[in-house]
């Protein structure tokens, strides 16, 4: 590849349920901390990423150019990506291609979404993902791919439902801590096993909930990263991988398309033991078993083996290996493409010793963020050491 | 032939009619929530400028697109403006014909350097012509809903 890649500047909005603010405008307010956190304006940037979700969510077609503005794409070289909820971990990726490639020095990544428009809820939106001849008639829901994948990740190891529960209770906790957080609170694992069931075994408290809210980093390639900041975060390793387009078809308990995107992100960041190396991570975690599927597809866990760590306080922020020290999308909320960048993005201050109340012990130098989406089957890992 | 097909029989295995269902509360924004207020409760229209680059935008908006500055204030314009483009509409979306041909425009407005806005335009098409100038009809105060058609359109000024 051309040059290294280099996060120097972030910025992220408030997540929550309805905002007052347009997509763009959510956008433009990101895009806008990000530049500022790293003293450049707009002059300095010389591509444009665009990450957000289905168009149907916002009721928008062709959403990427409708954010455009806000991105700060007016007149630059833009492009918008989509992965589904892949998306925001894609967004440093897509970014680190312009950079890399040597094509550009700079390069504003911003993710933004707006799901509240989708009225009464992005579900009949989401419907349109499932095969529209033989899945569409039956009225499924997402929840129905989650819960199945769910019943079999417990049953394959045996594991209990209160112990996956736990997940809810730490990262909600985790999100006190944030201020864009959307759903901050102190449970308990009963209170998330006697939340309203939505199909068993998801319960209200297993899941994520839908968010307005944007996310936005800088990225710099190395003359120009040593030239803008003394801190800058290095992207190390990138990869993505994508399973069969037939969810049915897939094996449930364990996200092996996660894994080879791990393993790829291991390999150019060349990391060989990711359990002793990986001192931080930010698993996608919609739901509370995903943060836990998920660790076991990058490697950070043995095959049904990671409630275990987390029953042991393993993950926890000031455990030997924290995962989601930010809230997750379970605490700090779910605005699709905003949710896997803002992840990329903890890392980056976790990295930087710049996290606050949520900075890990230990001064970390190495960390992963991953996201996961499309019809439930793509990996997208980004490896960061400073 | 229309601008949508027209389905006419179904053909057993080889299509069936789908329905996405979803429905849209589109949120105004920050921008445009204060154009439609104005424009709802005073009648009047807003623009606003760039306090660094100094350009303007109608309807106003609150971050300038090309220097990423906050733009905080408004700036009241007439409404008034004159023709950039136009076209005259023929055929409906299913391609029935419309009763009377309809009139889009451009117009860029007067006290701005140079924004254009899209609206309809009330005019014959043996009248109009590119650069005529034009104002704004607006409904009266108790039957504006704080959207886009309580300007009705533009009208010669």
């Amino acid at each position: 590849m051309g040059q290294k890649v280099a996060i120097v500047g972030a910025g992220i909005t408030k997540f929550v349920r309805r905002a007052q603010e347009t997509g763009k405008e959510l956008a433009w307010q990101a895009a806008k901390m990000a530049l500022d956190s790293c003293e450049l304006t707009l002059d300095d940037i010389e591509s444009v990423s665009c990450g957000t979700a289905p168009d149907a969510f916002d009721g928008v077609h062709e959403k990427g150019e409708y954010l455009s503005d806000g991105c700060g794409g007016w007149r630059k070289p833009y492009m918008r990506q989509f992965v589904g909820g892949g998306t925001g971990v894609f967004a440093p990726i897509h970014g680190w291609l312009h950079v890399a490639s040597g094509m550009f020095d700079t390069c504003l990544v911003v993710c933004a979404e707006k799901m509240s428009s989708c009225h009464p809820h992005p579900q009949g939106a989401f419907k349109t993902i499932f095969d529209h001849t033989t899945e569409q008639p039956l009225d499924p829901t997402l929840v129905w791919i989650f819960a199945m994948e769910y019943n079999r990740y417990m049953t394959t190891y045996g594991i209990d439902k209160r112990d996956i529960a736990l997940v809810s209770v730490k990262n909600k906790k985790n999100a006190m801590d944030h201020p864009a957080a959307q759903l901050p609170m102190e449970i308990t694992v009963d209170d998330v096993l006697n939340s309203e069931v939505l199909a068993w075994p998801v319960n209200r408290l297993d899941i994520s909930p839908t968010s307005d809210g944007a996310a936005a980093i800088v990225l710099a390639g190395e003359h120009a990263a040593k030239r803008i900041t003394d801190k800058p975060v290095w992207i190390e390793g990138v990869g993505w991988n994508l399973d069969s387009a037939y969810w049915a078809s897939r094996d449930l308990a364990y996200p092996r398309y996660v894994e080879k995107a791990a393993r790829m992100a291991y390999d150019m960041a060349g990391i060989r033991e990711p359990k002793k190396e990986i001192e931080i991570a930010e698993p996608y975690d919609p739901f509370t078993y995903k943060e836990l599927h998920h660790m076991e597809g990058l490697l950070l866990a043995d095959r049904g083996e990671a409630p275990q760590l987390l029953v042991d306080g393993v993950t926890q922020r000031d455990g030997a290996r924290p995962m989601c020290p930010s809230g997750g999308a379970l605490g700090v909320g779910n605005p699709i493409a905003a949710t896997g960048l803002m992840k990329t993005i903890e890392i980056f201050l976790q990295l930087r010793g710049e996290a606050g109340k949520r900075q890990v012990p230990g001064s970390p130098r190495c960390g992963l963020a991953q996201a996961w989406g499309d019809l439930m089957q793509v990996g997208t890992v980004v490896v960061l050491k400073r | 032939m229309g601008l949508t097909e027209r389905i006419e029989r179904n053909v057993d295995l080889s299509y069936f009619e789908g329905r996405i269902p979803v429905n849209y509360l589109y949120t105004y924004g920050l921008g445009f929530e204060k154009f439609f207020r104005a424009l709802k409760e005073e009648g009047k229209l807003l623009a606003s400028k760039c306090p660094r680059c100094g350009t303007t935008y109608f309807p106003c908006r609150v971050f300038c697109e090309q220097c990423f500055c906050e733009i905080e204030g408004t700036l009241g314009v007439s409404g008034e403006g004159t023709l950039y483009s136009y076209s005259v509409c023929h055929l409906n979306m299913d391609g029935s014909p419309k009763k009377t041909p309809e009139v889009v425009g451009l117009i860029e407005m007067d006290g701005t350097d140079g924004a254009k806005f899209v609206h309809l335009i009330d005019a014959q098409p043996e009248e109009i012509q590119i650069g005529m100038r034009l104002k704004p009809v607006l409904k009266p105060k108790k039957e504006r809903n704080g959207d886009i058609f309580d300007i009705k359109g533009f009208k010669k000024a």
